[in-house]
């Protein structure tokens, strides 16, 4: 929670920096009176990683599990309806299916999807929005409503064509590479907490399933499990398990002594094993899990906020009512100090949004549980000045395909779209493009870890200045900061 | 950007691979171009491909490094239209030397004679001109001399990588003779040998032995999974023998709770799961599958071989169709039972029987051909066939005559005959009907799979024959005979009721034994003798009675039923019922004044068929023999990793082509063919694993290893490990003196996990029935879990500081330690210190936990504190102790039950 777990995570330290770590900077002489509760370092971060100013205090990262359709929501493509019921092969952009171009960024894809070449037509209608003239699909007329908040990136590309393209947006590794860290696992190691009370990384709703990432996909890989996100309800009651003592029966003073001689234990047995993440992770677990015991209750008592607000996000509606509390439940964080909050939709299986048939049916549903909650976060976080240090990025892991299966769309990695608001963000505009089918991304095509690079300079952190001894990064690891949406 | 950059090869292993797959989905492109007429070729090609592997630049992975595609012919269709080049006519020729010198011509071998040559004649050998991405036999093709020094270096890392072992999975395990590392230590154990020279290659020095107090905790917790207790330490530390280790790890091999530690990783890799389903509806596994939990459990402890246990869980109602034991093996198949969806039950056992056990991702089959293994759909529909006919029962189980209370779920053919088709994309929707597709095994992965029929005896097809079954109905008539003569022989009642129950259990009995005994004449002389006859009719007679008596009884029920009965429904449904008890009454008495006949009323038996397919045992039996190359590999691999806390192959249930190779591939082969020859006895690996000193060294870091090896990929160290989640909640009732270490039996409630003292795998686990505190220390998915991937969150400290489990625990810990050692903090703290983290404290923590209890109890006495807090409803024994010193020292042993110490194997 402050300064003195900042080390690397799994390598290189030394006996003596760890102790440094561990506030046991002088070992033998007074080492009793170093070991008293240090004072928390609140409110401070770890400055050393910054590279650039600061423009955003924390993220609230919201994705959309199983590949939202990019064509019908951010990226519009009138030329489905021109050409719908038409192949690809019949209209003057059959070269969007030129084999090397559809595979050559694909790794180990599963062979079942993509090949789709019945174009389908618009399966909801669209509007322009705003001073910008942005144009959104119907299914998310709230959020279009905010579209001069939005930096829309519509030319975003991926290596995997199935869901574990999940994990790839939240690592920018493919689903064989598991055990790398999360960007939200990047953002508490850079930054560290503002609050110590609480997780600076939290997880929110139903992650992705077992199947595409699991745990990994808010892991903290070889950071150490201590960077991980720290998954909650919104329940106040019961927000996480064993959240009190069992009926009380531990006083608060008494619990607190016994969890100070636990730091000390921890840290005393720990000199053998200097570079165990375990071990700092599980020190860091039980100081946050004490200070949570009353923050998190506090912070999820969502009752708190007036009715205007909780209609804001759809709260009074049993279809909006879900997502909307854990977007109001991700600003009450945010506002906390939370440094990266990560909500999930649809999560568990391949994700909920996978729409292999009926998309109209399926998108129209999922779109109405989220397009009123992210809208309303996006105003209340506007309407209490928070947008300037909040960034807000909404993202899925693929498109869904131009072309028709069934009454459906396939999987599409080879351009999609996500959108950015909030701090540092140039509203009411739109990056990048896919071709007139929406199957390239061909104006400044990105790699998903152009959204991480993107995130971290907001957050004032630049990933080189985070390299760890042993885990060389790779350029498509670190990606680059997308300047052309930078306010 | 272009190719992610990972995708471009000579930079890590994972790298390799992908872009041998890429080199994979190059070659089938380029199959195209070959014709398909053209059937060796894409054999030679993908062996050329393998040989080089990521040496051979992928624009010579093509059919024109060996042959010249004639202009014009786009589809070439014979050797004819795509004649030999010079390096293509140089391989035929090496073949028939070396076939000249009677020794094997296959690719790899003519590639090696012909390496050094020059086909075309351009002064640069075939070798370095593939390795070059130049044609070998066109002479215009061929190298720049700038590049040529660079080719010698790439072509000493090519005879490095051809020299070194090579993992080949789908080929037998062949033991590869260990090499004979440096130090002279770690010579003698081939484990050690391996291990020691992969990482003498990486330059890394091994941590020592670990000092025997650590050896001890991780070899119990291993091995039994609970610590050892204060004077088992004390005796292993003043064994001096040399070989106390050795008899250590022989002493807890025998321990019967070794069969619970590893039944419980067993049963991640097999799929454990109670029934599931809404409300009383089972709609996944059956009810008493605890059987096969329990089945696990004593194979393991019996050392039972692995092979043997595949069989019987495979086909136990095939193998000993006899034998309850083998019967409840089939536990294993009646987990994926599915009420909703037979195309998932199939599924999940054809998917999963690949995974746990050939580590095939056979799944991906499904829909079209494997892209990475060599499994085509229709080999995955052969597989399916083998499980087809199959289908789920609850036989009888002895001494209960309701299978809803107690059974045995089994597994069983019930439709011999029912088809298997291949389906279009592997839609049901869309089966291709006119083939029917025989059961067999995956080509590629050698060996045949031989059916025979196995004929069922009489019990298995009518279990109802069994002899207990008869037993246990018999001692049900008289249990409720005893109960009705107690009854009647007490107060008369008015209504004459007891008398008639009497009466009529007792013409029950007699209705029983009638009908047992034309069962008995009829399979002693058949049904043709005047002894059946003459004991049917004796049956007829004697059910006649019993109906009789039922009836009575039943009317005079009815009777005082409606004369009691006050509200008005409920008068008219007694009314109903009591004029439907006098029809039958009158029928009754029809009966019994007609003549007798032999037409009785047999038991409900069932009808079995007579004749299991035989499939699954022959898969089985394949799938175990000594020819399979992957079954060995992938158990071994398993239990290395729950010894190590890290797997050879990392991707347990995946030896394919998608999954990442091992890192130690001749320790695995050396171990898969040791495991075999041992007749699969994993005690005896477990006995070689333990002995070796790479399981026995420390797990301290050493700063130069950490620095290049900082996943200890080489073993330069143990891991420390976190305990399972099991083995947290087992532990912290140990230590504490709770645990109820009664073994087997049917499952219990998950929700009484805080409360109820057994070991965590008696517990129910299911589809909505899991228990909350292991599943926060990431315990077992339902749905697969082939690896545990162990977390650390606030969660769980809030489950061991907050849980009553926890809290309950600790204050008698802290209560039975302070009676035993009396006020003095020193032995206190000792004593708690030992039992909780095997070891004493150091001066530092003594100290420490000596300014604990004394700030602590001054907190605790302090007037106006929050004492309002604690509860007055628990239980005492919940309740904290009202003495302040007393409850500090309660505070402490909750202290150390959450010590990192306490949950980390060492």
């Amino acid at each position: 929670m402050n300064t003195r777990f900042r080390t690397p995570g799994c390598t290189g330290v030394s006996r003596r920096t760890f102790l440094a770590d561990t506030g046991m900077g002088f070992t033998g002489l007074a080492l009793s009176a170093m070991l008293a509760k240090e004072a928390p370092a609140a409110g401070l971060a770890d400055v050393a990683r910054q590279t650039s100013p600061a423009r955003a205090k924390s993220v609230i990262w919201i994705f959309l599990c199983g590949g939202v359709s990019h064509v019908e929501s951010f990226d519009i493509k009138p030329a489905l309806n021109t050409y719908a019921g038409k192949s690809i092969e019949d209209t003057p952009y059959k070269e969007v299916l030129n084999p090397e171009r559809v595979n050559s960024k694909i790794v180990g894809g599963n062979p079942s999807h993509g090949g789709r070449k019945i174009l389908m037509p618009l399966q909801t209608g669209y509007k322009k929005y705003g001073q910008s003239g942005l144009e959104v699909g119907d299914w998310f007329t709230h959020v279009g409503a905010c579209a001069d908040d939005l930096a829309v990136v519509r030319s975003l590309w991926t290596i995997h064509n199935d869901h574990g393209a999940q994990l790839t947006w939240q690592t920018g590794r493919h689903p064989r590479e598991p055990g790398h860290p999360t960007i939200g696992s990047w953002v508490s190691y850079g930054l560290g907490a503002i609050n110590e009370n609480l997780p600076e990384y939290v997880v929110l709703g139903e992650p992705t399933g077992d199947c595409c990432g699991g745990t990994w996909t808010f892991g903290g890989g070889y950071l150490g499990p201590e960077y991980s996100g720290v998954r909650m309800g919104t329940d106040p009651k019961n927000p996480i398990p064993f959240i009190a003592p069992e009926r009380n029966s531990v006083a608060k003073d008494e619990q607190e002594g016994a969890f100070s001689l636990l730091g000390k234990l921890n840290r005393l047995s720990g000199i053998e094993y200097p570079d165990d993440p375990q071990l700092r992770a599980r020190i860091k677990s039980y100081e946050l899990a004490f200070m949570m015991q009353s923050a998190v209750p506090d912070t999820l008592r969502l009752s708190d906020e007036s009715e205007t607000t909780r209609k804001m996000y759809g709260m009074d509606q049993s279809h909006t009512r879900s997502f909307g509390e854990l977007c109001l439940a991700a600003r009450r964080l945010s506002e906390r100090g939370v440094r990266f909050i990560q909500v999930f939709h649809g999560g568990g299986g391949g994700g909920a949004w996978d729409a292999h048939s009926s998309i109209q049916k399926n998108h129209t549903e999922l779109a109405a549980q989220v397009d009123k909650p992210i809208a309303g976060l996006l105003r209340d976080l506007k309407q209490r000045g928070m947008l300037d240090d909040t960034l807000v990025v909404f993202g899925t892991e693929f498109g869904r395909s131009p072309g028709a299966q069934g009454d459906g769309r396939d999987h599409h990695p080879q351009g999609f779209s996500a959108w950015l608001a909030g701090a540092g963000i140039k509203g009411g505009i739109t990056h990048g493009s896919t071709d007139e089918l929406g199957f390239h991304a061909v104006e400044s095509p990105h790699y998903v870890t152009d959204i991480h690079a993107t995130t971290l300079h907001l957050m004032g952190l630049s990933s080189r200045a985070m390299e760890v001894p042993g885990r060389r990064r790779l350029d498509m690891d670190h990606g680059a900061p997308i300047k052309e949406i930078l306010a | 950007m272009a190719l992610p950059p990972w995708v471009l090869p000579m930079a890590s292993p994972l790298q390799f691979r992908l872009s041998r797959s890429l080199l994979r989905a190059g070659a089938i492109l380029a199959l195209v171009g070959c014709g398909a007429q053209a059937e060796a070729r894409p054999a030679h090609l993908k062996a050329l491909a393998e040989y080089y592997d990521r040496f051979l630049p992928s624009r010579l992975a093509t059919c024109g490094s060996c042959h010249q595609v004639k202009p014009g012919v786009a589809r070439p269709q014979s050797l004819e239209e795509a004649p030999h080049n010079a390096f293509g006519r140089a391989l035929v020729e090496s073949a028939q030397r070396l076939r000249g010198d009677g020794k094997r011509a296959d690719l790899p071998s003519r590639l090696r004679e012909i390496a050094g040559g020059d086909a075309d004649g351009d002064g640069v050998a075939n070798e370095l001109e593939l390795l070059a991405g130049t044609l070998p036999g066109e002479r215009a093709s061929t190298p720049p001399a700038a590049l040529r020094p660079r080719l010698q270096k790439t072509r000493a890392e090519l005879v490095a990588f051809l020299a070194a072992y090579r993992w080949r999975p789908f080929e037998q395990v062949q033991r590869p003779k260990p090499p004979v590392p440096k130090d002279p230590l770690w010579r003698s154990n081939p484990i050690d040998a391996i291990v020691a020279s992969r990482r003498e290659g990486a330059g890394l020095k091994a941590r020592p032995e670990a000092p025997k107090q650590v050896l001890v905790r991780r070899l119990y917790l291993d091995l039994v999974g609970l610590s050892p207790e204060p004077g088992e330490v004390q005796a292993f530390l003043a064994d001096t023998r040399p070989d106390a280790y050795r008899r250590l790890v022989d002493r807890l091999l025998e321990d019967p709770r070794y069969g619970e530690r590893w039944g419980r990783h067993w049963m991640d890799v097999w799929r454990y799961s109670d029934w599931a389903g809404w409300g009383a509806q089972v709609r996944d596994s059956q009810p008493h599958i605890w059987r096969w939990r329990d089945w696990i459990v004593d194979s393991l402890n019996a050392d039972k071989g692995y092979d043997r246990m595949v069989q019987e869980m495979l086909a136990g109602d095939e193998l000993a169709p006899e034998d309850p034991s083998a019967l409840a093996a089939t536990g294993y198949l009646v987990r994926n039972y599915k009420l909703l969806s037979r195309e998932k039950w199939m599924q999940d056992t054809v998917d999963h029987t690949g995974q746990a056990f050939l580590g095939l991702t056979v799944g991906c089959a499904r829909c079209h051909d494997h892209m990475y293994d060599p499994i085509t759909q229709k080999e995955y529909y052969q597989l399916r066939a083998v499980f087809e006919p199959h289908q789920v029962r609850t036989d009888w189980v002895p001494g209960e005559v309701d299978t809803r209370k107690a059974g045995l779920p089994r597994a069983f053919d019930a439709n011999p005959d029912v088809p298997t088709y291949l389906f279009t994309r592997g839609d049901e929707r869309t089966p291709q009907k006119d083939v029917v597709l025989p059961p067999a095994v995956p080509e590629a992965l050698g060996g045949r799979m031989e059916v025979r029929k196995v004929e069922l005896p009489r019990l298995a097809r009518v279990p109802e024959r069994q002899p207990h079954v008869i037993d246990a109905l018999r001692a049900d008539v008289a249990r409720r005979l005893k109960a009705a003569e107690q009854e009647a022989s007490g107060a008369g009642s008015a209504d004459g009721i007891p008398a008639l129950r009497l009466e009529a259990v007792r013409a029950e009995q007699q209705a029983l034994e009638a009908v047992l005994k034309v069962e008995a004449v009829d399979e002693s002389e058949g049904k043709s003798g005047s002894g059946w006859t003459e004991a049917a009719r004796a049956a007829v007679a004697a059910q006649r009675v019993a109906a009789l008596a039922s009836a009575r009884l039943e009317v005079a029920l009815q009777e005082s039923a409606l004369a009691s009965g006050r509200a008005p429904a409920e008068k008219k449904k007694t009314g109903e019922a009591l004029a439907a008890a006098r029809t039958v009454l009158v029928k009754a008495e029809g009966d019994s004044r007609r003549p007798l006949d032999n037409n009785f009323k047999p038991r409900i038996q069932s009808n079995y068929p007579a004749q299991s397919t035989g499939r699954r045992l022959a898969f089985a039996q394949w799938l175990t023999s000594r020819q399979n190359p992957l079954a060995a590999r992938v158990a071994v691999n398993q239990i290395w990793m729950r010894h190590f806390g890290q797997s050879l192959v990392p991707t347990v249930a995946d030896f394919g082509h998608a999954g990442l190779p091992p890192t130690h591939p001749e320790l695995l082969d050396w171990l898969a063919a040791e495991f075999m020859e041992s007749g699969w006895k994993m005690k005896s690996l477990h006995r070689i694993i333990l002995n070796s000193r790479a399981y026995r060294m420390a797990s301290t870091p050493d700063p130069e290893a950490l620095k290049h090896d900082p996943d200890n990929k080489w073993y330069w160290r143990m891991n420390s490990r976190r305990m399972d989640a099991e083995i947290v909640r087992d532990n912290v009732l140990h230590v504490c003196g709770r645990l109820d270490l009664t073994r087997g039996g049917p499952d219990i409630d998950q929700n009484l996990g805080l409360e109820v003292r057994r070991r965590t795998l008696y517990f129910r686990h299911a589809a909505e029935k899991e228990m909350v505190f292991t599943n926060l220390f990431d315990g077992p998915s339902v749905a697969e879990c082939y690896a545990r991937k162990p977390t650390v969150a606030p969660q769980q400290a809030l489950a061991l500081a907050n849980s009553r489990l926890a809290l309950e625990q600790a204050r008698v810990l802290g209560r039975e330690l302070h009676s035993k050692v009396g006020t003095g903090s020193k032995p206190f703290i000792d004593a708690a210190f030992q039992r909780i983290l095997c070891r004493p404290p150091t001066a530092a923590e003594r100290t420490e936990c000596e300014l604990f209890l004394k700030q602590q109890a001054e907190r605790l006495v302090r007037p106006g504190r929050e004492s309002e807090q604690t509860a007055t409803d628990l239980a005492v024994v919940d309740r904290p102790s009202a003495d302040p010193n007393l409850r500090a020292r309660e505070n402490l042993v909750l202290v150390l039950l959450n010590h990192n110490d306490f949950v980390t194997i060492r």
